[in-house]
């Protein structure tokens, strides 16, 4: 191996991701894999697979410089360091596009919004946490109530025609409120439009919180979300920029990105 | 260190099981308008009232709102299970009406023998420097009444001499943050200083003395990122700062009601020469009590914070208040500005009266450390 590469490992809640810099900070390969209940093995298994993309690079072992970010960070042995998901959401997301001033990070099982600075670096965040309503693992389970995958449920509120409210603040009972509101034969499309609102509104309150300054973006696996983005730009009022790459491997990106810099300088 | 935190293990611990079998006085109180020196008369001792470990507050639900403060419910929780057995009497703040709240809940469910509630002015001004020594002297009367306890100027100049002694311990251990390296942690500090809190000052002092010795012979307490202060409301966990610390910000100043600034600042002597103790204890609890409560007192709060900040070379602060917190959650929002203003990067945690999410805790921390650029 004569080229040097550096990982970024986000061991979040419910998956592990992992991005892979080659000396001159090109994206050569990337992975997302489910978390295991250990943090660590999510994070090998996440850095194996990304890794093994690469001809002369093998083991995560050769990796010049590892920075481990997400929930699981401090678990992941091995890496050189570990950096908090908030800051490296803002420097994977400032690598793609500096434009980018606020992000809303919608994970598993939290929510952030993140303003960044003209450097990369973090200008202010705020994070909802306490509650599981507008999180990745609400609109899994809400998807699950619509016998959708969430594919299926992304799209689906793209065709309603008007909005349902969902009024429960709480994702437990707010399921027995999208039950309700199904047996009561109300259009699918519409109870979704419903819960896409709910959750644009907490991201919204979020967004408040640390000044919204445009450009906006969203990262994380429910940035995927096609409904969800559309709620959110209207709820905001601006267009959701798009990443060039996608938007669940941020935080590792970020990740990568520290590491090759702090590789580089300390070589 | 760790008999600071065994002492904390329970709200009464074994100093204060001692004092008791000795036959002096607990009394409980749970808001620093509450001058502890006054509580040092005679056989009487302050304890501060805490809730150690608490895993629920499932009956003091029963009778307290969600939306009263976890500290308010826990202490009635601890109330009801009968973890305060020992202490004979209350005095009270209604500080805010949290307090208030709790306060009104104690009295009918427990029916303590002995509970009184100090009725302290908002503002200071010689009118309720007046006052709020006419609260201290009804006090004094009752407890003398009820207790048998000599509440005379001698006796309450004897408990002022005790308490500085004890206040310029503390306060030659917490100098020892402000220099370049620091001998303490301040998880350390905070043990030590919950525990002098909850104990007998006579009885923890040459505790207090060893520990001082020790850590004067330390080099340092390791390697730290940042410099902070943590600022706020009741924060009797030592853990909280634990986590802070474990992100590598090295907590070096507090302001919060238990905490050492100004909390222990000692009595003016001066002042005490007028002759009238009592009247001097209620000057010094103005004087010491940076709370959110106080009308018109906003610019101190805001310049002891900055002061501070300049004196023991921080490089951020932490924000930290109990959900619903009203006096913390509106003072906050001021101070956060005031504080950007000054260039000084301000972190806000929203908390539980007990240490929970400690995950969320450590990310919000290290990204504040990092957004520093340390």
């Amino acid at each position: 191996m004569t080229r040097k590469y550096f990982g970024g490992c986000d061991v979040g809640s419910t998956t592990g991701k992992a991005v892979i810099l080659d000396e001159n900070g090109t994206i050569v390969s990337t992975s997302i894999v489910p978390s295991e209940i250990d943090p660590e093995i999510t994070s090998v298994k996440a850095l194996e697979q990304a890794c093994g993309q690469i001809a002369d690079l093998g083991s995560y072992k050769n990796l010049a410089r590892i920075v481990g970010t997400g929930y699981g960070r401090n678990e992941v042995a091995f890496a050189n360091e570990n950096v908090s998901e908030i800051s490296c959401h803002a420097m994977g997301t400032f690598f793609c596009n500096p434009d980018i001033k606020t992000i809303v990070d919608i994970g598993g099982q939290d929510v952030k919004t993140i303003a960044i600075a003209d450097d990369g670096s973090v200008l202010e965040f705020a994070m909802n946490d306490k509650c599981a309503a507008g999180t990745g693992r609400f609109l899994e389970a809400m998807s699950r109530i619509f016998r959708m995958d969430l594919d299926q449920f992304s799209l689906l509120s793209l065709n309603a025609k008007k909005i349902i409210p969902v009024t429960a603040q709480c994702s437990v009972f707010a399921e027995s409120e999208v039950i309700s509101l199904l047996a009561k034969k109300n259009p699918p499309e519409d109870v979704a439009a419903g819960i896409k609102t709910a959750v644009s509104k907490r991201c919204f309150s979020l967004l408040k919180r640390i000044g919204m300054r445009p450009l906006v973006t969203v990262t994380g696996g429910c940035a995927k979300n096609q409904g969800l983005i559309k709620s959110l730009s209207k709820k905001i009022n601006m267009d959701v920029t798009a990443l060039p790459v996608d938007p669940q491997i941020i935080g590792a990106l970020g990740a990568a990105v520290f590491a090759r810099r702090n590789g580089q300088r300390s070589a | 260190m760790n008999i600071f935190q065994e002492l904390l293990e329970s709200p009464q611990n074994e100093l204060v099981e001692q004092a008791v079998s000795d036959g002096r006085i607990p009394i409980g109180y749970s808001c620093s308008f509450v001058p502890e020196a006054f509580l040092m008369t005679d056989k009487l001792f302050p304890v501060r009232l805490h809730a150690p470990g608490i895993a629920g507050t499932e009956i003091a639900d029963i009778y307290l709102s969600n939306f009263i403060c976890t500290y308010a419910r826990s202490l009635l929780e601890f109330a009801i299970d009968d973890r305060f057995d020992l202490i004979q009497g209350w005095v009270f703040v209604p500080s805010c009406n949290h307090m208030q709240r709790l306060i009104d809940n104690l009295e009918y469910l427990q029916k303590p023998a002995f509970s009184h509630v100090l009725d302290v002015p908002r503002k200071v001004t010689e009118a309720t420097i007046a006052w709020q020594a006419e609260e201290l002297r009804m006090l004094a009367a009752r407890l003398s009444d009820h207790f048998g306890v000599d509440m005379s100027d001698a006796a309450l100049n004897k408990a002022i001499a005790e308490w500085n002694t004890f206040a310029e311990v503390i306060q030659s251990i917490g100098d020892l943050r402000k220099r370049a390296v620091p001998l303490i942690t301040g998880t350390e500090f905070h043990k030590l200083i919950m525990a002098s809190l909850a104990s007998p000052k006579n009885l923890i002092l040459p505790k207090v003395l060893d520990f001082r010795k020790e850590i004067e012979q330390r080099a340092a307490v390791g390697d730290f990122r940042a410099r902070l202060m943590v600022v706020g409301s009741h924060l009797h966990d030592p853990d909280f700062i634990r986590v802070i610390e474990s992100q590598g910000g090295l907590v070096v100043a507090d302001l919060f009601c238990t905490g050492s600034i100004p909390g222990f600042t000692p009595i003016e002597i001066e002042t005490k020469k007028n002759g009238d103790p009592i009247k001097t204890l209620a000057e010094h609890t103005f004087k010491k009590t940076l709370c959110p409560r106080m009308m018109e007192d906003f610019d101190r709060r805001l310049k002891t914070i900055i002061d501070t900040v300049k004196e023991y070379q921080v490089d951020g602060v932490v924000i930290e208040i109990i959900k619903f917190c009203d006096l913390w959650g509106v003072d906050s929002m001021p101070l956060v500005d005031a504080l950007r203003k000054e260039g000084i990067p301000v972190l806000k945690l929203e908390r539980e009266y007990s240490l929970g999410g400690e995950g969320q805790l450590r990310t919000r921390v290290q990204a504040f450390i990092e957004s520093m650029g340390k």
